[in-house]
């Protein structure tokens, strides 16, 4: 059966933007306990403990928790992928989540264009993925605000 | 007992490796990586899943209606051609042409009607989503059997046995249904006995699974040659990049640098024009044809994306029998495998429109030998096909 190796997180924050200066304390958000604080960006270096069953992937700028549906990504089927923004209290609530991927070593992005939903509060799901061929695929999540995106995003290795 | 069960083993893995002679010299040696892709070419054949999009998948009575619409000519313009007249049976369901000849010379290659509800997109260029809107392309294309849904509509309504095939199966009236209804209920039926339509196990299956098991002399089975073959297949040759899986395709398109023009000034878009027809056609998955209550079916066609490589893509085509029905390429434009695999070796990535730049199909520049083998391992893809209903 095939199976997915998350590999290493790559940050960037393409979009730019400030988020504006964090303040007060952290309390819990949409499922992702916050327990770390001092930032000066909104969003920036929030320490989050993802939900069970969930991934977490952050940079210097923004933190999510993820998890694919189905768990195991196989090369031809079709799946979603559910994703929490991690947010200090206070901070301006995400204006959309997208997803896509690319394959780094051959140059090509998948054949489908997911849909993003807002689940509620802090959540989203991207659906309508597929990955057409197995090896690396290069995963983004970006976080849409003010007309900015920050972007974050992980390599998995897809095998056969 | 004993003695019988070992007869019928015996009896089962020579008909299951077609009767391939032990292979004297020591295996091949795989690695991990291309052990795994080996093993994701299984196992074989898969467990039949209706679809979900055709209310009368599976149902035997569709597969009879099916058959016997496969056969008739009354889907025809001049009731002188049938679905059979370019997927003949007897040829592995294609017409051993380079290019199909219906009411008119096509500009493409008969695909050899085997496995095909494993696909997801149908046809060279993808331009159906469903095995149903597939079976009814050639029906109305001017270039092949060039009928319409009134023709169709009153031909079988005047054969009362049909008809009533028809009413028990569809549980409406043929003739007061309206001819659009009618030619899709037609298409679902034909699909119906299509899906039956699966290769059976191969040598290569038989040396799958003997790999997967540890089974050493299961694997001494498998001719050295073919091993070799699928070596450089999984391996040197990136083949299995895209012809990936139990059927040998990822259901995908792509551009491996067959010239499209169908004739000088005139172009064959493959998958963009595919897209465009999907697109504009009542009978995809988002019409009002689709029968899944979970419109799960149609995530594909919800969530396309044309490209700008798509122009010049066309279908990655199943491997299962594939020494049985060439030619070969979407335009037929290949003869032989031993064509296919020097077309592999020599690609010319200048002529790609690929966006990977040659990165996946780019010259593999194999030895006479290495051809040979790589020929030697598509061979044991092979087998009859079964109809199992």
């Amino acid at each position: 059966m095939p199976t997915i190796r998350g590999l290493h997180a790559r940050c960037a924050t393409p979009g730019g933007g400030a988020w504006g200066a964090l303040r007060g304390h952290l309390a819990r958000l949409c499922g992702i306990a916050a327990v770390a604080l001092p930032a000066q960006l909104l969003g920036a270096a929030v320490a989050c403990s993802p939900p069970e069953g969930f991934h977490a992937l952050s940079s210097p700028d923004a933190q999510i928790a993820y998890r694919w549906e189905p768990e195991r990504l196989e090369v031809g089927r079709f799946f979603a992928v559910e994703v929490i923004v991690c947010r200090t209290a206070g901070a301006r609530e995400p204006e959309g989540v997208t997803v896509d991927a690319l394959m780094p070593a051959h140059g090509h992005g998948m054949n489908y264009r997911p849909t993003s939903e807002r689940l509620g509060g802090d959540r989203f799901r991207a659906a309508g993925l597929m990955l057409h061929m197995p090896g690396r695929w290069r995963f983004t999540f970006d976080i849409l605000h003010g007309g900015g995106r920050t972007r974050l995003s992980r390599d998995v290795d897809v095998q056969p | 007992m004993r003695r019988m069960a070992l007869t019928l083993a015996i009896g089962f893995a020579t008909t299951a490796a077609g009767s391939w002679p032990l292979a004297a010299e020591p295996a091949i040696s795989f690695s991990g990586e291309e052990k795994a892709t080996i093993l994701a070419h299984g196992p074989w054949p898969p467990s039949f899943v209706p679809d979900p999009s055709n209310r009368v998948s599976g149902m035997v009575d569709a597969v009879a209606l099916g058959r016997r619409l496969f056969f008739d000519k009354r889907l025809s313009r001049d009731q002188d051609r049938a679905c059979t007249t370019c997927h003949d049976p007897d040829r592995f369901f294609a017409d051993g042409r380079d290019r199909s000849v219906g009411l008119a010379r096509t500009d493409r290659n008969a695909i050899a009607l085997a496995n095909l509800r494993l696909a997801r997109w149908f046809g060279w260029g993808g331009a159906a989503d469903s095995l149903w809107m597939q079976s009814l392309r050639p029906i109305l294309d001017v270039r092949e059997l060039g009928a319409t849904a009134e023709m169709i509509h009153t031909r079988l309504a005047a054969d009362g046995d049909l008809a009533a095939r028809y009413e028990r199966l569809f549980g409406s009236n043929l003739a007061s249904d309206p001819p659009e209804l009618v030619l899709v209920n037609c298409g679902k039926a034909l699909a119906a006995f299509q899906e039956t339509i699966v290769t059976g196990r191969t040598p290569f299956d038989a040396f799958r699974d003997a790999l997967a098991a540890g089974d050493a002399e299961g694997i001494a089975r498998y001719p050295m040659a073919a091993q070799r073959g699928l070596k450089i297949f999984v391996g040197t040759g990136r083949c299995s990049v895209c012809h990936h899986g139990p059927n040998f395709t990822n259901g995908e398109f792509d551009d491996i640098g067959v010239p499209f023009f169908a004739e000088p000034g005139r172009v064959d878009t493959g998958r963009h024009g595919g897209l465009a027809e999907l697109r504009g056609s009542p009978f995809n998955l988002l019409g009002p044809h689709n029968d899944d209550p979970l419109d799960a079916a149609a995530l594909p066609t919800r969530h396309i994306e044309p490209l700008h490589r798509n122009w010049g893509e066309f279908r990655v085509p199943s491997l299962r029998n594939v020494a049985r029905t060439g030619p070969y390429m979407h335009n037929g434009s290949l003869a032989t495998l031993r064509d296919v695999i020097r077309h592999y070796s020599q690609v010319d990535i200048e002529r790609l429109h690929g966006d990977d730049g040659g990165r996946v199909v780019r010259p593999l520049r194999l030895s006479q030998e290495e051809q040979a083998d790589l020929i030697s391992f598509l061979e044991t893809l092979s087998s009859p096909l079964s109809t199992p209903r």
